[in-house]
Order: structure tokens, then C-alpha cells, then sequence
């Protein structure tokens, strides 16, 4: 684990939702340190709150207590700081893939011309090049969540928030945008936080995965995960992979009571 | 059979012979009918009728002047009405208070047929043209505002997310997102708003006019002279269908990106 103070700290996080049969208790005193440049997923049982901790954290829903702590300041959320990717593209479909990719750069004001020449930038980095005209419609599944991830890394923002982003796609394109994600991530030195499902693809790409409980939720473990290869193929290739991939199953296994074992 | 029709003419070309072809027999029976002794020709009209009255209208003009009045009364109407109401309508995606507040009176608004303002209508804004606009406002004006209003609140919640995770302030969520996702909604009531400009306009007429398709409606309806009651309704017909394929028109203008060009299409 790093040495420096975390980037991110969230502390005792607590929030309940209204449903007709009374309050319920999702997260019950949720905590966990992200440092700069780490890469964390989020694996838990579905319907332990993962959305809804990303939402607290993104600044969209306040939290019923506890606190979050950014660079080592009390804030309300990040709202603004923050690249949301979620399953859905979110692309807004009346605009060209150009005007999707430009949207966060417009919303802080920045010159029309700037924000286009960095956005055909990045389209050509990252093999949309020639797609700038298209709508999203016309597009397909993978270009469609590329173009997306280029919106979200194209405002720089200090932490990445991925809500199962590749989960929808085919395990191709899905690898190749693990892929595209690594190498992003690399490049521009990025704190990433992934919510995922998936346990082989948290043990492919994260350097610690946060396991969850069942609601109400807390953490219930987090695996440190040491392989040195960061490629989606490298690190399903390693041989401590098979290991890890293990554990976190045994972890999870647990908790959905042996039914499957 | 209309398997077997449809192997054989589903083409642009075959449908419009089609159609074509049932006016044609329609016509031609109701001619017939009339000419036989069959049917009243008193009561029913007769195209050959009609015809004649066409082309004596369309020469002296009258035809041509009182279609320019019933379409500039309702378009007019249609025009102030539906951008009104739309604006009215987005708006109220600011304020869920306000919106709730006044939901219940715009359904109690909405609930009276319009068409009983008329003679108030009348009396307010007299026998020309404003009582027609005044009375297409108060049809179009509604319905437009409720469907604006019930598309931006339609607007997908995950966008709204997702503009809000970058930093967006409210105007710009409601002129970036609520707006754009809103326009389909919107121009689709252009469609029915379009008809409800024309009942606007007509009625007006029938209630007090000098000049307009109602006004030639009702004036001859009151001679039994069913051949000019015809004329006027066929050119109402016309309208209304032309302005549809403008709507038609405009929201593919508007709309390029509603155009998917790989839609499969599905035969059941």
C-alpha cells in the first residue's frame, strides 16, 4: 500500500432508501482509502449498493452520514472532478460522436475551436477517427462505449468512476477496451474505481478489489492483488491470476450461502 | 388476396394506384348513384357538382381567398399556440413546485372542450381574424404545453447524472439535455396541433365570419347547396394533408438524428 496520505477517504458512509415496507439500510458504515493512481474495483453481491456509493461519491445523492474526504478536505462530493462511465453509453443521441466527446469541455466553457481540435485528437488516439459526423445510433455497441470513454478522459478529470462499463459488450471488445482503458489509464496517470461483477476482470485490472457484504452493506475484505503484467490478456495470463481469482470466488461464495458450491 | 396484392404492388408506384383507384371507384359509384335516382342528390351532392363548383370558384378566385383565410387563421393560431405552449410546458421542468402546483388547473383547463369559448371568444375579439387565432391558440396552446411538459420530465434521469457528474448548472442541463430529448415529444404533437388549428379556425367561422373555408361551409349548408358544403370540406381534406407532410418535413429536418438508415424491417 502507498505510504502517502489516500486522495480519497470514505469513513463510516451510511445510507438508507424509502421503500414501501419502511427504510432500508443499503450502506451501514461503508469504509475504504483510494490513493493517487490506484486502481480499485468494487466486487459485491448484486443489490449491495455499488451504484449508490459511486452516486455519493460523484456528488449526485448525499449520504445519510459519515463522511468523504478528498485530498485530506471534507467535501459534500466530487461533483464536477469526477469521469462517470456507467453500462449505458449515455451518449446523447442528437449529437454527432464529436459533439458527445467535446460535451464536458463545452459545460466548463472552453473555447469551441479548442474543444474540437483536442476532441479530434483524441478521437484519432483512440480509433474513431473519420466517426467525428456519425450519431451514436449508427454506431456500434463497442464504438459506441469508446466514444464514451473518450468523453470521460477527455476532461481530465481526477477520478475515474466506472459502473460496469464494459459488461454489455461482447468478451472481445470488452478485452480490447480493457485494453484502450489500461493504456488511458497509464498514460495520463488516472485513480481509477471500478464496479464490476466480474471477479476476472477486477483481478485483471485493479491493484486491490474492495469485496462487499450483503446489504446493509459494509466492506467485508480487500485483496491487495500483485501482478506485475497490467494488459487484460498479460494479467490473465500470469500465474498468481488463477490464484487471486480464487480467492475473491471463495470470498463471494460465501456469502451467496454455498447454493452454488 | 391482399397477400397476394401486396406481393404484386407494394411499391411507392402500386400503393398510390391503389389508392388512387378506391377514390376513383368511390367517386364513380356516388356519381352514378346520384345520376340513377339511387341516391338524393339534394341531400348527398354530386361530384360532377362539385367539380362544376371547383372550377367556377377557382376562376372567379373565391375558392382561393377564403383557403388563404382559414389557413392563415389557423396556422397563425397553430404557430402563437404551440410555441407558447411548448415553452410554457419545458419550462415547468424547472420548478417541480410550481408544476405541481399548477397541474390540477391546467387539467381543469384542459377538461372544458375548447370549442364552448367560442362565442365568449367571439365577443372578445369580435367577428375577424382574431377570434379565429384567438380560438386555435386555446386549442393548440394545451395540448402542447402538456406534452412538453410530460417530454422533459421523460428526460433519461442517467443523462441528467451524467451532466451533473461534469460540473453542469441547471440552465445547462435544461438547454443541453431536457430540450434536445424533448423535441421529439414536441414535434409530435405538431401533428394533432396542425388538425386542432383548422377546428379553430373553422368553427370561429361558423360562429361569426365574412370570408373562410367554414364561412363557405356554413353559409351553403344553410341553402342545401351540397356541392360548395363538399368543395369547402374537400379543400379542408387538402389542407390538413399537406400540412401533415410539412410536419413530416420539418421533424426530419429538425430530427436528423431520429433517421436510422439500418432500421431492419421487421415482416410478421
Amino acid at each position: 500500500m502507498p505510504p502517502s496520505p489516500p486522495k480519497l477517504a470514505l469513513r463510516d458512509i451510511r445510507k438508507s432508501f424509502a421503500s414501501a415496507s419502511g427504510p432500508v439500510r443499503v450502506l451501514d458504515g461503508l469504509s475504504f482509502d483510494i490513493f493517487e493512481g490506484d486502481f480499485v474495483s468494487i466486487i459485491g453481491p448484486s443489490g449491495c449498493g455499488k451504484t449508490t456509493i459511486f452516486n455519493i461519491v460523484a456528488g449526485l445523492v448525499a449520504a445519510d452520514g459519515g463522511t468523504l474526504s478528498y485530498e485530506g478536505r471534507l467535501v459534500a462530493g466530487l461533483r464536477g472532478r469526477v469521469g462517470y462511465m456507467m453500462q449505458k453509453d449515455l451518449l446523447l443521441p442528437w449529437r454527432t460522436v464529436l459533439g458527445n466527446v467535446v460535451l464536458g469541455l463545452e459545460l466548463r466553457g472552453v473555447e469551441r475551436t479548442v474543444a474540437r481540435e483536442k476532441a479530434h485528437h483524441y478521437l484519432e488516439l483512440y480509433g474513431l477517427g473519420g466517426f467525428e459526423n456519425a450519431y451514436p445510433g449508427t454506431l456500434s455497441g463497442g464504438m459506441r462505449q469508446r466514444a464514451a470513454l473518450i468523453r470521460t478522459l477527455i476532461t481530465d478529470p481526477d477520478i475515474l468512476l466506472l459502473d460496469e462499463p464494459f459488461s454489455a459488450l461482447d468478451y472481445q471488445t470488452r478485452l480490447y477496451l480493457e485494453g484502450v482503458l489500461m493504456e488511458a489509464v497509464a498514460a495520463f496517470n488516472k485513480t481509477v474505481i471500478l464496479v464490476t461483477h466480474d471477479v476476472d476482470e477486477a483481478v485483471a485490472l485493479s491493484r486491490r478489489v474492495v469485496v462487499l457484504n450483503r446489504r446493509p452493506t459494509t466492506v467485508k475484505a480487500i485483496h491487495e492483488i500483485d501482478i506485475g503484467e497490467h494488459s487484460p490478456i498479460g494479467a490473465r495470463s500470469d500465474p498468481k491470476f488463477s490464484g487471486y481469482f480464487k480467492s475473491l470466488c471463495n470470498e463471494l461464495e460465501i456469502q451467496t450461502g454455498g447454493r452454488q458450491a | 388476396m391482399i397477400r397476394r396484392l401486396a406481393r404484386e404492388f407494394d411499391t411507392a408506384i402500386g400503393r398510390a394506384a391503389i389508392q388512387l383507384g378506391l377514390v376513383v371507384i368511390l367517386l364513380a359509384a356516388w356519381e352514378t348513384g346520384v345520376r340513377s335516382g339511387l341516391v338524393s342528390g339534394f341531400l348527398l351532392g354530386q361530384p360532377s357538382g362539385i367539380a362544376r363548383n371547383f372550377w367556377r370558384q377557382l376562376a372567379d378566385g373565391a375558392l382561393f381567398y377564403d383557403t388563404w383565410v382559414t389557413l392563415y387563421e389557423s396556422i397563425l393560431g397553430f404557430f402563437i399556440g404551440t410555441v407558447a405552449g411548448s415553452i410554457l410546458g419545458l419550462g415547468l421542468w424547472y420548478s417541480r413546485f410550481v408544476a405541481r402546483t399548477v397541474e390540477p388547473l391546467i387539467v381543469a383547463f384542459n377538461s372544458v372542450p375548447k370549442i364552448a369559448f367560442a362565442p365568449i371568444v367571439i365577443l372578445w375579439f369580435g367577428t375577424g381574424l382574431s377570434s379565429k387565432v384567438a380560438l386555435a391558440i386555446s386549442l393548440t396552446a394545451i395540448v402542447a404545453l402538456i406534452a412538453a411538459y410530460q417530454a422533459a420530465k421523460d428526460a433519461d434521469p442517467d443523462l441528467l447524472s451524467l451532466l451533473l457528474t461534469l460540473g453542469a448548472t441547471k440552465n445547462q442541463i435544461f438547454f443541453k439535455v431536457v430540450i434536445p430529448s424533448s423535441l421529439p415529444g414536441i414535434i409530435a404533437t405538431f401533428r394533432i396541433n396542425v388538425g386542432f388549428g383548422l377546428v379553430g379556425a373553422v368553427v370561429g367561422e361558423f360562429i361569426s365570419s365574412q370570408r373562410g373555408l367554414g364561412h363557405m361551409i356554413f353559409t351553403a349548408s344553410s341553402f342545401y347547396d351540397l356541392d360548395t358544403v363538399w368543395l369547402g370540406l374537400f379543400t379542408l381534406m387538402g389542407i390538413g394533408f399537406v400540412l401533415y407532410f410539412v410536419i413530416d418535413l420539418i421533424e426530419r429536418r429538425v430530427l436528423p438524428w431520429k433517421l436510422d438508415p439500418h432500421r431492419a424491417e421487421l415482416h410478421v
